[in-house]
């Protein structure tokens, strides 16, 4: 049987056992959870879906409410309006929140808090247009010479954020997006740390290895918590977008479908990045509790790289976010966000993507190494260095045992002491 | 004499400064059992992790059916590591199907194999419990189900007898000797000599990394030089003291036991037994496993 299908069978196990474990679908639900909350909680707060309640109490022309509505409905905003016979009964609706606002007298707007901009900018427009039409029937113009005459001049509104063609939202996706990745990558990345670990401090590894080679039961590994992390993240977008569109409550930033594309890309660099390194730290350490110690200066330089990222929404031309997003370390957080802010010549994702890859290939040579090197080593954690100088015999079966090898000569001289190495039996 | 399957060809293993395989050469048969013994640190588990490829050799080679032993024929064997270890939280059947499936078989054919061992060893009720839920006796059954799971024409197995009740050490027994008379060839290591004297036909010493004696068991008795009486008796001691070259080994009232050196002569020792007055009982024996081992391991 091949290597190949043999590290499938280790990606096809993990996935089952991982997916059937109580703390893999306590994590679901919880992430799915705060996904709804997310989107629902600010549907039900925003009291019954955009219409605004105008309490009108004292002398008020009798055009008013109509010029409200017509106000309102220009600037696509539904309005209801109801009378109070005093101020008194007025304020106390505005204070129990049933309406949102109360005109005294055409002349006061009484918030219980702070003013809505828009709503003011309605109501004081109303009000002004029926005391204009008022004075212009008073000085015999007609109404219909009156409309021409304060005919609404069309004012737009943009917001153009920091970066030229990328809106504020575009930024907001971003963040998320970045958030979303560091998050990803971290927590699939140190599933892989503790899954080496619990198979090192269990023993099975030794059984295993001896049906697996390393290399593929550590890349078999990755590839299962990766698919399984590809398809919990699949599961949970699509529960949001579903409940988004049932909802309606919050405005999707608008991504394009080629960001997103490049979001799943990165990801699966970014984890394949970081998974292997903390496959190849698990092995060093025998216990779960020395695994984070030995892991720790890893989680230093994906913080490092979330934060660069953030430089790169907010300046994505400057010289940190275009070296932070070719460095493979940081390129899988730095690099959609330049994307996504449309900050990338069409050459600088695929140099990056290679520089990643390459930075890969090289990782996994290595990580495989230390953690062939590692895996059957018991006792305290061990040095990096001396991981990379064992035998690394489990690197491949197809290679005979009778070869002589050069690792093995160079071992010779290289480690010697063997505190508690089980060879030694 | 049958053909020697399993092999090592002068097979040297070093661990920094220390030879943990100095030149190990030996041989295991199919159909018989052979014991593998040493003193702790002696190269026992190097040795049977090479096997496996587990250790890479420095030089010389482990041969199976004369070849250098590769990834393929690892599929055909079965290994219990002296450090047992499972998937704590993986269920039984399905672990055991993981481990047959990774040798390369079918689910089918692996299925089959694992439920007919499971229930032999009476686990058929526990089939979807985590290996952790089991009682420890359970858990070594299952893990020498794991060794078994390929049907396997060399079993190699490190210690299978450390921690185990005296009733299961008689199933585990019984089993090695059943699987290798059915034509696998059974390899594993324990300190329990008088079980390998009992148990096996084969013993293979090894020490410092070097085979210091192997072979069938009994032509190495018998090609001792040294024999062993032991006789009990009532009355008047024995008078042993004609004999030559003897050493006392243990001298009670109504109990003597000695070791004869090299050459010695029959009648002598047989003119000593019959000269007993009351005898209880005479035993004249080539050495015990125990014996031929201490003899051979030098401090």
């Amino acid at each position: 049987m091949s290597d190949l299908r043999k590290g499938w069978l280790v990606a096809v196990r993990e996935m089952r056992e991982r997916s059937r474990s109580r703390a893999f679908r306590a994590s679901l639900v919880v992430m799915l959870l705060i996904v709804l909350a997310i989107v629902v909680v600010p549907a039900m707060l925003s009291d019954g879906g955009g219409t605004v309640d105008v309490g009108l109490t004292g002398a008020v022309a009798e055009q008013l409410p109509q010029a409200i509505g017509d106000q309102a409905e220009a600037l696509g905003v539904t309005v209801a309006v109801h009378r109070y016979d005093s101020v008194a009964a007025g304020e106390e609706a505005a204070r129990d929140g049933d309406i949102d606002v109360l005109v005294v007298d055409a002349q006061r707007l009484m918030w219980r808090r702070q003013a809505d901009e828009q709503l003011r900018s309605i109501l004081t427009g109303a009000i002004q247009l029926v005391a204009v039409q008022e004075r212009a029937t008073a000085a015999g113009i007609s109404p219909d010479a009156l409309l021409e005459m304060v005919a609404p001049v069309p004012v737009e509104s943009v917001e153009i954020g920091s970066v030229a063609g990328r809106s504020p939202d575009d930024e907001m996706a971003a963040i998320v997006m970045t958030v979303l990745l560091f998050f990803a990558i971290s927590t699939y990345g140190s599933l892989v740390l503790t899954g080496v670990v619990e198979e090192k401090s269990s023993r099975v590894v030794e059984v295993l290895l001896a049906r697996v080679p390393a290399r593929s039961l550590l890349a078999g590994k990755l590839a299962g918590i990766g698919l399984l992390g590809l398809a919990q993240f699949g599961v949970t977008a699509l529960v949001a977008l579903v409940a988004t569109t049932m909802v309606d409550s919050i405005d999707l930033p608008a991504v394009s479908a080629g960001v997103l594309a490049w979001v799943v890309v990165w990801f699966v660099l970014g984890y394949a990045l970081y998974a292997t390194v903390y496959g190849a730290l698990g092995s060093l350490a025998s216990r779960t509790e020395d695994a984070q110690s030995v892991s720790g200066p890893v989680m230093v330089v994906l913080m490092a790289g979330y934060f660069a990222s953030f430089v790169a929404v907010g300046r994505p031309d400057s010289g940190l976010a275009q070296l932070a997003s070719q460095f493979p370390a940081t390129a899988p957080l730095a690099m959609p966000n330049r994307i996504a802010m449309g900050a990338v010549e069409w050459w600088e994702p695929i140099l990056a993507v290679a520089l990643t890859v390459g930075a890969i290939v090289a990782l996994v040579q290595f990580g495989a190494r230390v953690y062939a090197g590692a895996i059957l080593h018991s006792g305290p954690t061990l040095r990096l260095r001396d991981a990379w100088r064992r035998p690394t015999a489990l690197r491949s079966t197809t290679a005979a045992v009778s070869s002589p090898s050069l690792i093995g000569a160079e071992v010779g001289t290289g480690v010697a002491e063997e505190p508690s190495s089980l060879p030694l039996r | 004499m049958e053909v020697a399957v399993l092999e090592f060809d002068a097979a040297v293993k070093r661990f920094g400064s220390v030879a943990a395989l100095d030149g190990c050469t030996f041989a295991a048969r199919p159909g018989r059992l052979t014991g593998f013994l040493g003193p702790n640190g002696g190269g026992k588990t190097t040795a049977m992790r090479a096997v496996f490829g587990l250790v890479e050799l420095d030089s010389g080679a482990v041969r199976w059916r004369g070849d250098p032993v590769r990834a393929d024929d690892r599929a055909r064997f079965g290994y219990m590591p002296e450090e047992r270890g499972l998937y704590p939280k993986m269920r039984v059947r399905d672990q055991l199907l993981y481990l047959g499936r990774l040798c390369g078989r079918t689910a089918n054919d692996v299925g089959r194999i694992v439920d007919n061992w499971l229930l032999r060893l009476g686990l058929d009720a526990r089939v979807n419990d985590t290996v952790d839920s089991l009682s420890h006796g359970n858990q070594q059954r299952v893990q020498l189900i794991a060794a078994l799971v390929n049907e396997p024409e060399l079993l190699v197995l490190d210690e299978p007898f450390s921690g185990l009740d005296p009733i299961a050490m008689g199933v585990m027994a019984e089993l090695l000797a059943e699987l290798s008379a059915e034509g696998a060839t059974v390899l594993f290591s324990s300190h329990q000599l008088d079980l390998v004297e009992d148990l096996c036909e084969d013993v293979v010493i090894i020490d410092h990394g070097r085979v210091v004696l192997a072979g069938a068991l009994a032509d190495l008795r018998a090609a001792a030089p040294q024999r062993t009486v032991d006789i009990r008796y009532n009355g008047p001691p024995p008078d042993w003291e004609q004999l030559a070259r003897v050493e006392v080994l243990a001298a009670e009232d109504s109990h003597i036991r000695l070791r004869l050196g090299g050459g010695a002569d029959l009648a002598a020792v047989a003119a000593v037994a019959t000269a007993i007055s009351e005898p209880i009982s005479f035993d004249y024996q080539p050495p015990s496993l125990s014996e031929l081992f201490r003899q051979t391991v030098v401090a």
